[in-house]
């Protein structure tokens, strides 16, 4: 894992399961930081578990990035990610954001149950291109 | 009178030539009584007049009429006369009329111990002049700006200049900051993130960076700040420094929480739990739940179980006037959590055209009990708590 | 091999306690530890304890679930206690299937539930 110290956005490499673990931690600092409440916070980071487990699993040699930025709006604070990853990309994103659909060994719960944990959600994907999922959760 | 023109030699010729390729002064000869000599090309370009025009008027079709009139130029010549030397700066006037800001410094020319007559050497200063008065604006002006920090830090991140608004906001002296960098003003973790650097490089890149956070002050207080950093660069795009612009938000930030506070007050209290007997929790839901107290009532609840280690919990919905899809979809998945905690749940109060909209919507209603009153819901938790640990788990696996 | 997984033994029944921020290797190495120690014991009860965790991701969900289901084809019941209020919320939000897990608030309750003459 590196932090790369050169950008307001704090980012993250991804390179094995051992980073789900920095994520993890890092969103959890980063959910008490912009004041969410503990379940807004939990679901956070449990989608960026999911998230950071699919580039893990499913990327390229499992190797992408995570980028947090603090928002503020209208007095209201978040926390923004992204997941990016050089991988194969998904041929039809509609179709994995349905329940039940499932690659590999996951159950197919990681994207569309990421979904329902956050206040903001979008994915972009091309085949061959790879995958960026963007979470955002907010203070009440 | 004539006497200093009527010499003619080679040395003074050699001179007027060094004179006239001066361009950026003008540097002519007076007469003993102020009446122009000599006159060049520097002259020329300075005041607009010929030789032919000027040579043989006063000096003072130069000064401002009324500064003519005051007999300022009678009063310069004899400064010069007696003391060496006489120099000045002040509005001078072209021969179109306009003025321009000059220095002059007039010296007079001796012959025997007598004055015969003066060089007066003068340049344009206006737009040196009106640089300074800018710069005395934009210093003033940062004088004046009190309630926000504006201050300079160069390419690296150190303090290069401050101001009274960045000491009330900080405390901080001039002398204590000047060369220290920004990250001094950065709360103990943020300066382990190395957040100051980031968010430099980041107003590098964007051309701008705004954020708000906590920064420290001298005494060791936060304050909830708004930061704007804009970069300074060079003609050729070259990083200079940057400006940082800061203000105090923490009144702002303690109103919204206050605001924030008092809402969930009365989330609170629209959203009560009440515990009825040992183990026993209800909730009676009263009104329109929107998605905020809905899961406001969620969280509640299930902070409730685990505080109170509840065994049952009655949902009475009697006091909702319409369930629609969203609001049994919430409340069924609140009776889902509740069970993964290891809490069963009771639903209370439920009328006629609730159970019609209900099975209507073809909603799973898993293990959910139900009872149409309170007090019977009431009697099936006293069961539950009191029966075996079976009877929690209707349908057991 | 179960050396440093907390396994205790509690008369007919086994407790293990997960918590802390878990790999993926982890939970999966818990799980086979606790399957082996069930059947070597011949225990009849299953406590998982995951109060102290303070996240539950799909995988993790997907392993204990697993793990209820092989200890169950061993012939011993099961039962989750200590799952935290978020916690709760977002396991039902991720979707993910528990409906076939038994739960307790708190290992004493779940210690009585495992008690009960009725089940398997």
């Amino acid at each position: 894992m590196t932090v790369l110290a050169e950008d307001a956005v704090l980012t993250m490499t991804i390179n094995g399961e051992a980073d789900l673990l920095h994520v993890r931690s890092m969103l959890r600092a980063e959910a008490q930081r912009a004041g969410l409440t503990l379940t807004a916070e939990t679901k956070l980071v449990t989608a960026g578990s999911e998230l950071a487990r699919n580039i893990v699993r499913y990327s390229t040699h499992g190797q992408g990035v995570a980028s947090v930025e603090r928002l503020h709006r209208n007095g209201r604070h978040g926390v923004r990610v992204e997941f990016r990853d050089d991988g194969p990309g998904i041929a039809d994103v509609e179709q994995v954001m349905r329940d039940g659909y499932t690659t590999g060994d996951s159950l197919g719960l990681g994207l569309p149950g990421s979904r329902r944990l956050v206040d903001e959600f979008s994915i972009d994907s091309a085949v061959g291109r790879g995958t960026t999922v963007v979470i955002a959760q907010w203070s009440r | 009178m004539g006497y200093a023109g009527a010499v003619v030699s080679d040395e003074l010729s050699y001179y007027q030539q060094m004179i006239d390729n001066i361009t950026e002064y003008e540097v002519i000869r007076l007469d003993d009584n102020g009446i122009v000599q000599s006159w060049h090309a520097g002259a020329e370009r300075l005041t607009q007049y010929t030789a032919e025009e000027i040579i043989g008027r006063p000096v003072s079709v130069f000064y401002p009429p009324e500064e003519a009139a005051s007999g300022r130029v009678e009063q310069d010549l004899r400064i010069a006369r007696d003391t060496g030397r006489c120099e000045s700066e002040g509005w001078r006037v072209r021969k179109d009329g306009s003025q321009f800001w000059a220095s002059t410094l007039l010296t007079p020319i001796h012959v025997h111990g007598t004055v015969v007559g003066y060089v007066k050497v003068s340049r344009d200063l206006t737009e040196r002049r009106e640089q300074q008065l800018a710069a005395l604006g934009a210093e003033q002006m940062l004088e004046a700006i009190t309630d926000y920090e504006v201050i300079r830090l160069d390419r690296d991140g150190y303090v290069r200049s401050w101001s009274p608004g960045a000491s009330r906001l900080k405390q901080y002296t001039e002398e204590e900051v000047l060369g220290h960098h920004v990250s001094m003003f950065y709360a103990e973790e943020d300066v382990r993130d190395g957040l100051a650097e980031r968010e430099l490089a980041t107003a590098a890149r964007e051309g701008r960076f705004e954020t708000e956070g906590w920064r420290v002050r001298k005494d060791g207080s936060r304050f909830w700040a708004n930061v704007t950093l804009s970069p300074i660069r060079d003609s050729t795009g070259e990083l200079l420094g940057y400006v940082k612009v800061a203000r105090d938000l923490s009144e702002r930030r303690e109103q919204e929480q206050l605001v924030q506070r008092q809402r969930d007050e009365i989330l609170e209290l629209s959203t009560p739990v009440i515990q009825v007997w040992d183990k026993i929790l209800v909730l009676p839901v009263i009104g329109t739940l929107d998605s905020l107290r809905a899961a406001r009532l969620t969280d509640g609840l299930l902070e409730r179980i685990a505080r109170d280690q509840a065994e049952v919990v009655i949902l009475d919905i009697s006091g909702v006037p319409a369930i629609d899809t969203d609001v049994a979809q919430h409340l069924l998945k609140t009776v889902e959590a509740a069970r993964l905690m290891g809490t069963a749940s009771v639903l209370s109060g439920v009328r006629p055209e609730t159970a019609q909209a209900i099975v209507h919507l073809g909603i799973e209603l898993g293990t959910l009990r139900s009872r149409n009153s309170l007090r019977d819901a009431l009697q099936l938790a006293l069961q539950i708590v009191g029966g075996t640990a079976a009877e929690r788990e209707p349908v057991d696996v | 091999m179960s050396d440093d997984i907390p396994i205790l033994r509690l008369g007919p029944n086994l407790m293990v306690t997960l918590q802390g921020n878990l790999e993926d290797t982890t939970v999966e190495h818990i799980e086979r530890a606790v399957t082996h120690e069930v059947a070597r014991t011949r225990a009849t009860g299953l406590l998982i304890d995951v109060s102290g965790l303070s996240i539950v991701d799909s995988f993790v969900a997907r392993v204990i679930a697993r793990l209820v289901a092989m200890v169950r084809l061993l012939g011993a019941r099961s039962t989750i206690v200590g799952i935290q209020p978020a916690v709760a919320i977002t396991l039902v939000e991720l979707g993910v299937p528990m409906s076939h897990v038994r739960t307790a608030l708190n290992a004493e309750q779940g210690m009585a539930l495992l008690r009960e003459p009725t089940g398997r």
